[in-house]
């Protein structure tokens, strides 16, 4: 009986320090937060009780609606480019993997993951800004006359992805490489002796065999494309106009320029259900607990 | 920007060193930008407007460099990074171990119950609870503190889910024979399971090194005073201050890269063999 | 002139007192130099925390005050905390609600209807009245900054200093167009001409009407241009739109017409690089240019907007010094009383925060001091524009509780009608319909 209870106790004891950071940080904010979206709040603290008015509000702001469009494209667009552009280059690294020069070429594919976002936007803000960025400058030099990138409706979007792909591809393209080690050389060889052309190979057996590895940074990605910030932020502000202010950034002006804590935290909490959405879709497609 | 469609079993018959070739040529266009930045910071003002844009430095200046280290708090952004950083992956570790231990080498009613609800927060990321993390630490006083920006980072599933993993593999037989020898699980733990997950520990602390050290959004908000920025954040506030001059952004931006540079280009071999650790099976 | 003086004692010193002290002294004195550190922490200093919401030029200059602050008042010390511009309000408030408010604080004067509520009222404290215990008098104030600082009847403002837009322009741009240097243009005609004249003899951007073109800029740009009709953005009572008419077209019209129309610059630029570069005619922006334009060695000049309506106009607003609400057993009646005194020492060398700041203090005595008078920011640049604002030609921006939204609500649309993807006529009614949606809400 009492070794029951020192069981109890151990195994309390070894899990408690993070459950009660988990539960202080992670789950009572959730909880908190929802409590708070119920009330409008007055700058220096005071509450008033208006139950689901603050999530009306979104639903009838047709800012919060561009705010979730804009998200989605951002979405559509980067995680592909992110994905795609790490799994071309984990298979040009992959081909070059008995050469020596290759760990440098992944070395420099890899590096941008390592920069902190105002790093990066900053970066490409200069990169394409309206009258000096040198990609604007080379683009103007082979004869094309490029539109400005970060002050077009049509193409803010597109530009902050694509910096983000630079910025965020060669983390992926790690994991894909992986993944391509681990299939074993026999199925290389079985193909290669076979005489099956590259296509045949990379289609039938490579593609099948990454598919966990894809998936998982399909998910991932698209997670973090969600709540994607420091880029918009930095490079476009959200501009021109609104055409690049995506949910993040409306939560944190609604919070933090107009004050309008409640609808904020209503944000926060559509932010939550659309992820946790998401999260438990994709681990019955992953598999998740038949991992455990 | 168009998906290439490149097919490397063919290797063979593109010719390798041509391969090598188009992908060297790709690296450097890849790492131009970072390059770009390097020299924009080091170019005096009227060199960096002018046309056409000079690759090498034609008079390089340290006056930007200088304009931030002088007029904002770069090192201690610097300090203060690594101190959030560190802070968020000690303690992460620290609690991290012995979580997941309960989960993978102990058998308890309930357990795999639990720990699946705290995976399938595992992809909520600490963005969503900006709003009520505000009013907490605002309550609690800590708001413009280190520990208000770490403490949030610290019961992150991602540890418990990667130690775990590596824990199930290990033989249970090694278990069992300590505890006929009449080891506690925690001296076990010490003993026998610490020693051996040196991979996963090295992969996970520079998984929450690298994530606290770039945390951006719920920084900016915990964060009110310029002395107690981390880096990010204060890279930002030097582009709110400076949105018209380029070599003093850019001369900052480069000063935050560097340390990061050379740590890469010191461990390299470990920083990739730790990442791609967790993509193995 | 601080208030040691006035805390030295007035009584004469008895001989006891004098042994008495005397003795303390030497046993401090005995206790060693090296523990002096711990000896100076013993006297009472009060800090006081300053927060501000400056940056680059102004807040260079504001270290330069709090410096010497520091280094002349023995019993107070400033601690200076420079916020972001942002988020500042939102972080005043969070402060003054957690009980954790600074001392000091800035206000402009155009924020005073949301922020008052965070804000200490000067004359009616629980210290007593904090102006007359400071010495702080109407007359000594640019009068209608000093007006604005009230609300509802109780004052919580003391005006800093009052910034606005004006004209720079580069002098060896001018030359090459053909124009005189020396006589930049003031009536709208010549205006035109003169852009014209830049644009098609120098082959570089004739004009940006706007700083850097960012949102808040370009909706202020079309403001003056609207104000200068005699327009304002809400009907009196602050319940609706009303700038979607006839002024608020023809502003927003002429605004876009200079870029698209008659190709003075082009959209999306940044008119503080064009100029710094010297690729730029004229350039409208704030007096807080002066330190960059110096530094990029450009001959540049300066001069009032043109008269582009009927009435000259320009856009501008006012820092003021606060004191945030207080909890008692944070800041006791004396803390008050040396924040109060604190703030008039600033205002009282503000002729600094004139020099190397680039704007007008509205303290009086400080904007005829001397050293600003001979100062060059003076010479070239703000006397100009204290003629702008003695003339009455400077509109501060909305004041309204939901200012912040209303702006916001404008913002977008006035940009993307300068970016030349909308009608001004589309931008407006957007505009129109969004603040309305905000005031209603």
């Amino acid at each position: 009986m009492r070794r029951r209870y020192g069981r109890i106790v151990e195994i309390a004891l070894f899990i408690l320090p993070f459950a009660a950071f988990w539960i202080l940080f992670r789950l009572g904010p959730v909880l908190y937060g929802f409590f708070i979206s119920l009330y409008r709040w007055d700058p220096l603290g005071d509450a008033k009780f208006i139950g689901a008015r603050n999530y009306l509000n979104l639903a009838r702001d047709p800012r919060f609606w561009n705010a979730l469009v804009n998200t989605l494209e951002f979405a559509a667009i980067a995680i592909p480019l992110i994905v795609g552009i790490g799994l071309v280059l984990a298979l040009f690294i992959f081909a070059g993997r008995k050469r020596r020069v290759t760990t440098w070429l992944e070395a420099g594919f890899f590096f941008p993951y390592l920069l902190t976002v105002s790093v990066v936007g900053l970066i490409w803000r200069w990169l394409l800004d309206p009258d000096f960025g040198i990609v604007l400058i080379a683009l103007r030099d082979m004869g094309i006359d490029p539109p400005v990138f970060l002050n077009e409706p049509r193409w803010a979007i597109p530009a902050i992805a694509l910096a983000t792909a630079w910025w965020l591809a060669g983390y992926r393209m790690l994991l894909f490489r992986a993944a391509l080690e681990d299939i074993p050389d026999e199925f290389y060889e079985a193909a290669r002796i076979d005489g099956a052309s590259g296509a045949l190979v990379f289609f039938s057996i490579v593609l099948p065999l990454l598919r966990p590895a894809i998936l998982f940074a399909l998910v991932l990605t698209t997670i973090s494309g969600f709540i994607v910030f420091g880029q918009v932020l930095i490079m476009t502000a959200g501009g021109p106009g609104r055409a690049s202010e995506v949910l993040a950034l409306y939560l944190y002006r609604f919070g933090f320029e107009y004050l309008e804590m409640g609808q904020a935290a209503a944000v926060g909490m559509v932010l939550f259900l659309i992820i946790l959405g998401m999260t438990l879709v994709s681990f019955r497609w992953l598999g998740f607990e038949s991992s455990l | 920007m168009a998906r290439l469609r490149v097919v490397p079993v063919t290797a063979a018959r593109l010719g390798p060193r041509l391969l090598v070739a188009v992908v060297a040529a790709l690296a450097l266009l890849w790492v131009a930008p970072i390059a770009w930045m390097f020299t924009t910071g080091i170019k005096p003002a009227p060199e960096i407007f002018a046309l056409p844009p000079t690759w090498i430095p034609q008079r390089p200046t340290l006056d930007h460099v200088h304009e931030v280290l002088s007029r904002w708090p770069f090192l201690r952004w610097t300090l203060n990074s690594v101190v959030v950083a560190g802070a968020t992956t000690v303690l992460s570790v620290l609690v991290s171990v012995p979580a997941a231990y309960a989960f993978s080498r102990l058998r308890w009613r309930g357990r795999d119950a639990i720990f699946l609800v705290f995976l399938s927060s595992m992809l909520i990321p600490l963005e969503v609870n900006v709003i009520p993390l505000y009013f907490l630490m605002n309550r609690l006083h800590l708001l413009n503190t280190y520990p208000a920006v770490f403490l949030p980072m610290i019961g992150m599933p991602i540890g418990i889910f990667l130690l775990r993993q590596f824990y199930i593999n290990i033989p249970g037989e090694l278990d069992d024979a300590a505890r006929v020898d009449g080891c506690g699980n925690l001296r076990i733990l010490w003993h026998v399971i610490l020693p051996l997950s040196r991979p996963a520990l090295a992969a996970l602390v520079i998984y929450m090194f690298t994530f606290a050290w770039n945390e951006f959004f719920w920084s900016m908000i915990a964060l009110s005073s310029p002395q107690m920025f981390t880096l990010p954040i204060g890279l930002r506030a030097l582009q709110g201050a400076y949105d018209i001059d380029y070599g003093v952004l850019m001369a900052g931006a480069a000063m935050a890269v560097l340390p990061t540079l050379m740590l890469f280009l010191f461990l390299r071999g470990s920083i990739i063999r730790g990442i791609t650790m967790t993509a193995h099976k | 002139m601080g208030w040691r003086e006035e805390s030295a004692h007035s009584t004469p010193v008895s001989r006891r007192t004098f042994l008495k002290t005397t003795a303390a002294a030497a046993a401090v004195a005995a206790v060693g130099a090296a523990r002096i550190p711990s000896v100076m922490a013993q006297e009472r200093v009060t800090t006081l925390d300053y927060y501000t919401l400056f940056h680059s030029g102004d807040a260079a200059a504001m270290e330069r005050i709090v410096r010497l602050f520091n280094t002349e008042n023995r019993a107070v010390r400033l601690n200076l905390l420079q916020g972001q511009w942002a988020e500042y309000y939102a972080q005043l408030f969070a402060a003054v609600g957690s009980g954790n408010a600074p001392h000091i604080g800035i206000c402009h004067s155009s924020r005073v209807m949301d922020v008052y509520r965070a804000l200490t009222p000067l004359e009616e404290s629980r210290a007593g009245n904090l102006l007359d215990a400071a010495g702080i008098r109407a007359p000594q104030y640019t009068k209608s900054v000093w007006d604005a600082g009230v609300f509802e009847g109780k004052r919580y403002l003391v005006p800093l200093d009052t910034h606005m837009w004006g004209l720079w322009y580069n002098k060896d741009l001018f030359r090459r167009a053909g124009l005189d240097p020396d006589k930049p243009p003031e009536s709208r005609e010549d205006f035109e001409r003169a852009a014209d004249a830049i644009k098609t003899r120098t082959g570089q951007f004739a004009f940006h009407p706007a700083e850097d073109a960012l949102p808040r800029k370009l909706r202020r740009a079309w403001e003056m241009l609207f104000w200068g009709g005699g327009g304002s953005l809400l009907t009196p009572d602050g319940k609706r739109a009303a700038f979607n008419d006839e002024r608020g077209m023809r502003a927003l019209d002429y605004l876009v017409g200079m870029i698209h129309r008659r190709g003075w610059n082009a959209p999306g630029t940044d008119g503080f690089k064009q100029f710094a570069a010297g690729q730029l005619g004229m350039l409208i922006a704030g007096n807080w240019y002066f330190p960059t334009a110096k530094a990029a060695g450009v001959n540049f000049g300066f001069h009032y907007v043109p008269k582009f309506f009927e009435k000259p106009t320009t856009w501008g607003d006012s820092h003021n010094l606060v004191i945030p609400r207080q909890r008692p057993e944070r800041a006791s009646d004396d803390v008050l009383v040396a924040a109060a005194r604190a703030i008039k020492w600033i205002n009282e060398r503000s002729s600094i925060w004139g020099i190397y700041g680039g704007h007008i203090p509205a303290f009086l005595p400080a904007q005829r001091a001397k050293d600003l008078q001979d100062s060059e920011t003076w010479q070239i640049a703000l006397s100009k524009f204290a003629y702008m604002a003695n003339q009455g030609w400077l509109h501060y921006p909305l004041v309204h509780p939901l200012a912040p939204r209303v702006h916001a609500a404008i913002e977008p649309h006035i940009q993307e009608a300068y970016n030349g993807r909308l009608t001004p006529r589309d931008a407006l009614t957007r505009a129109e319909a969004e603040v309305n949606r905000v005031l209603t809400g």
